[in-house]
């Protein structure tokens, strides 16, 4: 039975796991909601999100909610089935330092990415007035924690050595937020520089922006 | 070689930890860093934790930060060996939604929650603050909403996965300050949510830890 993908493909949050899925050359059907209120319909909150959120994953009649948990159990159990990817290494050591590098993102990059997603993308198409002050305060803000991510990667290609799911969690916001006029922020730091572009090669994380790129052409003002 | 644990006791994402070690039954020794202060020394960020945050454990020479990661680690590493507590389940499904329930307690329990520990607990002992009303009564609001939705969660359940799990480990240390600190009500008046937290409160590791912070806060 193919998997099912409840969300939107341009929601960061589901193209964490729409990437994932890609990563794994796993199959699956995206099922896009009616719309955001219908997320707090009583129905879709007795069987689907208890809080009315997207994604929501359907694998036969397995149910998994919050988009970093579902990518860890699509790893844990599809992972080298169909491909070589490994997203969680299966050595103890590695994979803790991976969830500990989740959880860096988690803390400490995408707050301040969320904030600016949330004023270059989400603000500016419901045409309501951006906010200057926050924008420059969580590029402040990010632009320490990218500090940290320059020295964190010295003589490495990614966060834990190998390509895992720490580096794919943050690819969705960063993309936007890249393209939203902050590409300096990754730029101006040569081992960031080069991580965002081996990242930004991948073919699972290509296609993804290429499908998300089409939809904001095609809706400016969703 | 023993398992050294950089933190306070009272902070409650190390005290997490801790929980976890004694859940385990593995033996410990707490290392207080000399300051808060000392937590953005270079020395600290270039060998202990790159943003400058506690807890950090060391398993002999393997170092790792981040309480939940910290947690994980501990458990996929050494649960069943000590004795028969299982943190994280064997099966693939289980151990899923035991990963979406720790997402649930990051995203939505604890944001009002801290907020909630800072106001009470933090605010004007550690930094001469007075407390913000307004912000007690708007995170008090809105964890009731997330307990209502918890309340719904635990019908028929013992604990948030069915057994006990990391999942409910990871929020039992904020919901101690918060439940000991005027804030009762919100699991009080959910007795699905009351039948839980007493369960949790007494566990021997929570009962412990416990203990362990009431006379910290007695002596400070």
């Amino acid at each position: 039975m193919t998997i099912r993908l409840i969300g939107y493909s341009f929601s960061g949050i589901v193209m964490r796991v729409i990437i994932c899925l890609k990563e794994l050359c796993i199959p699956y059907e995206l099922d896009p909601p009616a719309s955001y209120k219908s997320l707090k319909d009583e129905d879709y909150i007795a069987n689907k999100h208890p809080f009315g959120k997207i994604p929501v994953l359907f694998d036969g009649d397995f149910k998994i909610t919050e988009s970093r948990a579902i990518c860890r159990y699509l790893a844990s159990k599809y992972q080298g089935k169909h491909n070589d990817t490994i997203l969680i290494p299966n050595n103890i050591h590695k994979a803790r330092l991976v969830d500990q590098f989740i959880s860096y993102e988690l803390s400490y990059y995408d707050p301040p990415l969320s904030k600016l997603i949330y004023q270059e993308k989400v603000i500016k198409s419901l045409n309501r007035d951006q906010d200057p002050e926050v924008i420059k305060q969580a590029h402040e803000e990010l632009a320490k924690v990218l500090d940290v991510f320059e020295k964190l990667l010295e003589g490495k290609e990614y966060l834990n050595g190998e390509y895992s799911l720490a580096d794919l969690f943050l690819c969705p916001s960063t993309y936007y937020v890249y393209d939203a006029g902050h590409s300096d922020l990754w730029d101006n730091r040569p081992n960031v520089k080069k991580w965002w572009n081996r990242l930004y090669n991948r073919d699972a994380v290509k296609k993804s922006f290429e499908d998300t790129k089409s939809f904001w052409e095609s809706n400016p003002k969703f | 070689m023993t398992i050294r644990l950089i933190g306070y006791s009272a902070s409650y994402p190390t005290l997490r930890v801790i929980i976890c070690l004694k859940e385990l039954g593995l033996p410990y020794e707490l290392e207080p860093p000399a300051s808060y202060q000392s937590l953005k020394d270079e020395d600290f960020i270039a060998n202990k934790h790159p943003f400058g945050k506690m807890p950090v454990l060391f398993d002999g020479d393997f170092r790792i930060t981040e309480s939940r990661a910290i947690c994980r680690y501990l458990a996929s590493k050494y649960q069943g060996k000590h004795n028969d507590i299982i943190l994280i389940p064997k099966d693939v499904h289980k151990a899923g939604l035991v990963d979406q329930f720790i997402s649930y307690e990051l995203s939505y329990y604890d944001p009002p929650l801290s907020k909630l520990v800072y106001q009470e607990k933090f605010a004007k002992k550690f930094f001469n603050k007075d407390p913000d009303p307004e912000i007690i009564k708007q995170a008090h609001e809105e964890l009731a909403k997330v307990l209502d939705v918890y309340e719904k969660l635990l019908e028929g359940k013992e604990y948030l996965n069915g057994e006990y799990s990391l999942a409910d480990l990871v929020l039992c240390p904020g919901t101690n300050y918060v439940y000991g600190a005027g804030h009762s009500d919100l699991w009080d008046n959910r007795p699905n949510v009351k039948n839980w937290w007493s369960r949790l409160c007494n566990r021997d590791a929570n009962k412990k830890s416990f203990e362990e912070i009431k006379s910290f806060w007695e002596n400070n």
